[in-house]
C-alpha cells in the first residue's frame, strides 16, 4: 500500500468565462500522506475549491490525474464515482448542506441507505455517531431547529457514516463563529487521530490550522509552499 | 484498491425513496399544497365538465335524446391549463433542491436515484390531486345539475361508471404530474455534483 493516499499529477482545470480562459488550477502536483491531517490554505479565488472537488471527483480536471487510494479517478465511470463518493470519501461543507427535510438521524442515515446497511444496523451506527459529535440528544430534530455549530457537528457524523477513508471539508468553519469553529476543528482532529481517517481541509482561516500535520499554500491556482509540522503560533506571536 | 474492489452497487431500496418522498410532501407542505391544487384545479375543471354531460345526457336519455359531447375542446384546453400551471410548479421546485442535488450526489446517489425520488413524488402529489380535483369537480357538477334540473338528477348518477371515471381521472392526473416533472428532474438529475452545488436561485 503506497504512503499517499491521494496524488495529483500536473493537474490543471480552465475555465472559460467570456472569452477568457481562466485558470483555476495550474499545472499543481501535490501527495498526501494516509492519515494526515492536510490544511489547504489561500485566499478566495486561489484555486482550493476546485482542487478540492478535483479530489473528490465532483468536477473532472482538464488535464493531469488524479489517483485517489491508487485509483485514477478520471477513470471511473459514473457507478464507480458513486461508490468512491459513498464509501471512500466524506463531505463537509461551508454551508452544511444537510437535508432539510430530514431529522439529524435521517440525516446520517443516508449514507447508509446508499452503503444498502440494513434499517436496524443504520440507525445503531447513525445514533452512535451523533453521540460521538455530542448531539445524542437532538437525534429528531430537523436542521432548521439546530444551531449552526450544532448542523456542522451533524454534517461531521453523516461525514463519518461509511468510514470513509478520506474526509473533504472545504472552508468547514466559514459560517460558523471563531469558538465553534474551533470546537468543529479540534473533532475533526480527534476523529483524525482516533480513526486514521485522512481528512484535507480547505480554509483561508489561519486561526485553525495549528492542527495541521501538513499545511498546503495556494495562490492563483498554484501551490505556493508545502509546510510540515506548522505551528501558526510561531508565526504570530513575536518575540 | 483497484477497481475490481469497487462492487458498483450504490443502492436506494424503492422503500426507502418513497419514505423520503412522502416526507419531501409532508415537510414542504405549503410547496404540495401548491402543486395539489395546481393538479387538482384543473382536474375539477375537467371532472366538472365531464360529470355534468354524463348526468345531462343520463337525464336527457329518458326524453329519448342525447347531446352531442360540445365540450371536448373545453376539456383539452382544461387538461392544456392544468399542464402550464404544473410545469410552473414543477420548475420551481426542481430548482429549489439543487444544492439537496448535489449533496445527495456527494453521498453517493446516482442520476437515476434522483429521478426516481422526483418521480415518486409527483406520482403521489399527482394521485391526491387527482382525487380531490375529482371530488370537487363531481360536487360542483352535481350542485350546478341539482339546481338547474331539480333533485331528479341525483337518481340519474351512474354510480359504477363514477368510479370508472375516478380511475381514469386519476391516471390522467398522475401522467401530467409525472410528465411534467420528469423533464427539470432529469436535467437536475444530469448535473455534475459540483454545478448542482454551485447554483444558486
Amino acid at each position: 500500500m503506497s504512503d499517499s493516499i491521494i496524488e495529483c499529477q500536473n493537474l490543471s482545470k480552465h475555465y472559460h468565462i467570456g472569452g477568457e480562459i481562466i485558470k483555476a488550477l495550474d499545472n499543481v502536483n501535490i501527495k498526501i500522506k494516509r492519515g494526515d491531517y492536510t490544511s489547504l490554505v489561500g485566499p478566495s479565488g486561489s484555486g482550493k475549491t476546485t482542487l478540492f472537488n478535483m479530489i473528490g471527483g465532483l468536477d473532472r480536471p482538464t488535464e493531469g490525474i488524479v489517483y485517489l487510494d491508487e485509483l485514477e479517478v478520471s477513470k471511473l465511470d459514473a457507478y464507480e464515482l458513486a461508490w468512491l463518493r459513498c464509501h471512500k470519501l466524506g463531505y463537509i461543507f461551508q454551508t452544511f448542506n444537510l437535508i432539510p427535510v430530514m431529522t439529524a438521524l435521517e440525516n446520517i442515515s443516508l449514507p447508509m441507505i446508499f452503503a444498502g446497511i440494513p434499517r436496524k444496523e443504520r440507525r445503531k451506527k447513525a445514533i452512535a455517531l451523533l453521540e460521538k459529535v455530542d448531539l445524542g440528544d437532538r437525534l429528531h430534530h430537523r436542521p432548521t431547529e439546530l444551531s449552526a455549530g450544532q448542523q456542522q457537528r451533524v454534517a461531521l457524523a453523516r461525514a463519518l457514516a461509511n468510514d470513509p477513508s478520506i474526509i473533504l471539508a472545504d472552508e468547514p468553519t466559514g459560517n460558523l463563529d471563531t469558538q465553534t469553529g474551533l470546537k468543529i476543528i479540534h473533532l475533526l482532529r480527534t476523529l483524525n487521530k482516533e480513526r486514521g481517517v485522512t481528512i484535507i481541509a480547505a480554509t483561508h482561516d489561519l486561526k485553525i490550522i495549528d492542527v495541521s500535520d501538513c499545511v498546503i499554500w495556494m495562490r492563483d491556482g498554484k501551490i505556493e509552499k508545502v509546510e510540515r509540522n506548522f505551528k501558526a503560533a510561531d508565526k504570530t506571536e513575536g518575540p | 484498491m483497484n477497481t475490481e474492489q469497487i462492487d458498483r452497487k450504490v443502492k436506494l431500496p424503492i422503500s426507502e425513496a418513497f419514505f423520503i418522498s412522502v416526507r419531501q410532501i409532508r415537510i414542504r407542505f405549503q410547496r404540495s399544497k401548491i402543486m395539489i391544487a395546481s393538479i387538482g384545479l384543473g382536474i375539477a375543471f375537467m371532472t366538472h365538465l365531464n360529470i355534468t354531460n354524463v348526468i345531462f345526457n343520463a337525464y336527457m336519455a329518458d326524453a329519448g335524446t342525447t347531446v352531442e359531447a360540445y365540450q371536448f375542446w373545453l376539456l383539452i384546453i382544461s387538461v392544456f391549463v392544468t399542464c402550464v400551471g404544473l410545469i410552473n410548479s414543477t420548475l420551481i421546485a426542481v430548482y429549489e433542491r439543487y444544492t439537496e442535488i448535489g449533496t445527495m450526489k456527494c453521498l453517493g446517489a446516482l442520476d437515476h436515484h434522483i429521478l426516481e425520488l422526483f418521480i415518486i413524488e409527483a406520482f403521489l402529489l399527482g394521485l391526491y390531486g387527482g382525487i380531490i380535483g375529482f371530488i370537487i369537480g363531481t360536487i360542483t357538477a352535481t350542485s350546478s345539475l341539482i339546481m338547474q334540473l331539480g333533485f331528479d338528477v341525483l337518481s340519474k348518477i351512474p354510480i359504477i361508471d363514477m368510479f370508472k371515471y375516478l380511475g381514469l381521472t386519476t391516471i390522467l392526473s398522475i401522467i401530467l404530474s409525472v410528465g411534467s416533472t420528469i423533464f427539470p428532474a432529469l436535467r437536475a438529475a444530469k448535473l455534475k455534483p459540483v454545478e448542482a452545488l454551485r447554483y444558486h436561485v
